[in-house]
């Protein structure tokens, strides 16, 4: 009789996640107590309640003129637009220097430069260049998120294990079939931990971009608010960014545990 | 006709980092093996046994020498020559099904008869139920049960086994092998089989080549003339004690020159 098996489901809500719920529930307290009962400056640190005060106000009035939505939808566009088409290249040009040593050798000294320089470093050539408008922004989180993935999808392909490969060509696979079905699959983990990676960074520099020159976004809301010593804004524009950060991470790792779950992690 | 033939092969790897260095793996090797013959090939470790079988499958060129399969140069992999690994090569991102299935799938055999096979042999290596889950669910030993269903779905007409039984526990491993030889029977592949497990070599083969220690050489070849199909009575005959007996002195005489070098080999009791 064979014992059909069937692998087990994680439960909804785990051990970790309850500790993670006291750890922000514990920050949230400190916040209140350091405001209240310690009475920090406003333009230090506000308080909750001001904070619950200009929430209402913003998502009524929005923030210059325009509403919270428009500065969200801002940066979102160019963070994802550049993020997007920076993955559509990094994939199949990594996977192509993965492949070939001889594309490798002539992509490397370009790549192995730009790599270690701070995207920010370039934000002024890039105004010079493209101007002030969107194209210069997206252009440069394209630059950012393209270098993490094709590293990534280089070393998968690299590391695609020499015995399957074998086993794929012992089957008979012609070269084509090789690749596609034996390789490419076999590289996905690592192409993955680029993505994860580059959409980290790209939602940082869009930030970072959006301090220099622009009219909305909330790297915009960040920058205006400061020098109006706005400090409630200031602090809600790093509060949605760290949200929106965090949820962008959460859809990319739910996709990976869904698409390579075959990994047993 | 031979299907297999070896002649005067020679194979040197380039070793470690100093250039020039090298190790002879294979010091002018020949054998033959016959059509729908089970011939093994029993030696002490790393005496060159994979790497033989490494340029049988078109993995690896000889240095020197020639290897012909089906009167044919080999120049390469191909599913005429399927190889069962030592370690199971499965795609970890295919079921037990999609596995088994997946080298006729990829030839151009219908689906239909595809799945049929990959079910027929799951059956047969006792994996029937675990059709949709993954390597990582399985043990050791059942992954191994995978990749050798997925060599023989192939029904290649010769069968390079590279130790294929070596990771499974005592039990399992003497069902695989009467199994081999009921599957043998089935459709007749030439069989190529590399063991250090010498009552695994005798029970199954139908010739057997001893190889020397490093550079590896032919040492001796050994007929075995049980009839097909073989059940587990025959290794207490008389005869297969001798044959066993003979092969573990050849064997021993192999290890104790390797590890003496040169000085003057201790007699074996038998």
């Amino acid at each position: 009789m064979a014992v059909v098996t069937r692998p087990l489901r994680r439960p909804w809500v785990s051990g970790d996640v309850l500790v993670s719920t006291v750890t922000v529930l514990v920050i949230l307290m400190a916040w209140t107590v350091a405001t209240t009962v310690f009475r920090v400056s406003p333009f230090v640190l506000p308080s909750p309640r001001a904070m619950g005060d200009e929430m209402t106000v913003l998502l009524e009035a929005g923030y210059a003129g325009k509403p919270l939505y428009v500065h969200v939808a801002a940066s979102l566009f160019r963070s994802l637009t550049g993020l997007v088409a920076g993955i559509a290249l990094a994939v199949p040009v990594g996977l192509a220097m993965g492949y070939n040593r001889t594309v490798s050798a002539a992509l490397v000294p370009i790549f192995g430069f730009f790599r270690p320089i701070p995207p920010i470093a370039f934000i002024p050539l890039m105004i010079l260049w493209f101007g002030i408008g969107e194209l210069s922004k997206i252009l440069l989180i394209f630059a950012a998120s393209f270098n993490y993935t094709v590293l990534n999808s280089a070393a998968g392909m690299r590391a695609v294990p020499e015995q399957l490969i074998r086993k794929g060509r012992n089957l008979g696979l012609t070269r084509w079939q090789l690749f596609t079905s034996v390789m490419l699959p076999a590289a996905m983990p690592h192409v993955f931990t680029g993505i994860k990676t580059s959409t980290a960074v790209s939602w940082a520099i869009v930030v970072a971009a959006e301090l220099i020159a622009a009219q909305e976004g909330l790297g915009f809301i960040i920058q205006d608010a400061g020098t109006f010593f706005r400090i409630t804004d200031v602090f809600f524009g790093i509060i949605i960014i760290g949200l929106i950060g965090v949820s962008l991470e959460l859809a990319i790792s739910f996709i990976e545990r869904r698409t390579l779950h075959w990994q047993g992690k | 006709m031979a299907k297999i033939v070896v002649r005067d092969v020679c194979k040197r790897f380039a070793a470690g980092s100093r250039h020039g260095t090298e190790i002879e793996a294979l010091d002018h090797v020949s054998l033959e093996i016959a059509d729908q013959e089970i011939v093994c090939l029993v030696g002490p470790s790393g005496c060159g046994k994979s790497t033989l079988l490494n340029m049988l499958a078109g993995f690896d060129a000889p240095t020197h020498g020639e290897v012909r399969v089906g009167d044919v140069e080999v120049r390469g992999a191909g599913p005429d020559r399927i190889v069962v690994f030592q370690t199971p090569a499965l795609f970890p991102w295919m079921t037990v099904r999609d596995n088994i299935a997946f080298g006729p799938r990829k030839r151009g055999v219908a689906v239909r008869q595809c799945l049929d096979d990959a079910a027929r042999y799951m059956l047969a290596m006792g994996l029937d139920g675990f059709a949709g889950h993954y390597p990582y669910q399985l043990s050791g030993g059942m992954r191994q049960r995978v990749q050798i269903a997925s060599a023989l779905v192939n029904r290649p007409e010769v069968l390079l086994m590279d130790e294929p039984f070596v990771a499974l526990d005592f039990q399992t491993r003497l069902a695989m092998q009467e199994l081999l030889l009921q599957i043998w029977d089935e459709f007749h592949p030439t069989i190529f089989f590399i063991t250090h497990d010498v009552e695994e070599a005798v029970f199954l083969a139908d010739r057997l080549y001893v190889m020397t220690r490093r550079p590896g050489r032919i040492r001796d070849e050994i007929a075995v003339h049980f009839p097909k199909p073989r059940t587990f009575g025959i290794v207490t005959t008389p005869t297969f004690v001798a044959i066993k007996e003979r092969v573990l002195y050849l064997i021993r005489e192999e290890l104790t020159a390797s590890q003496t070098r040169g000085s003057i080999p201790e007699r074996s009791r038998s």
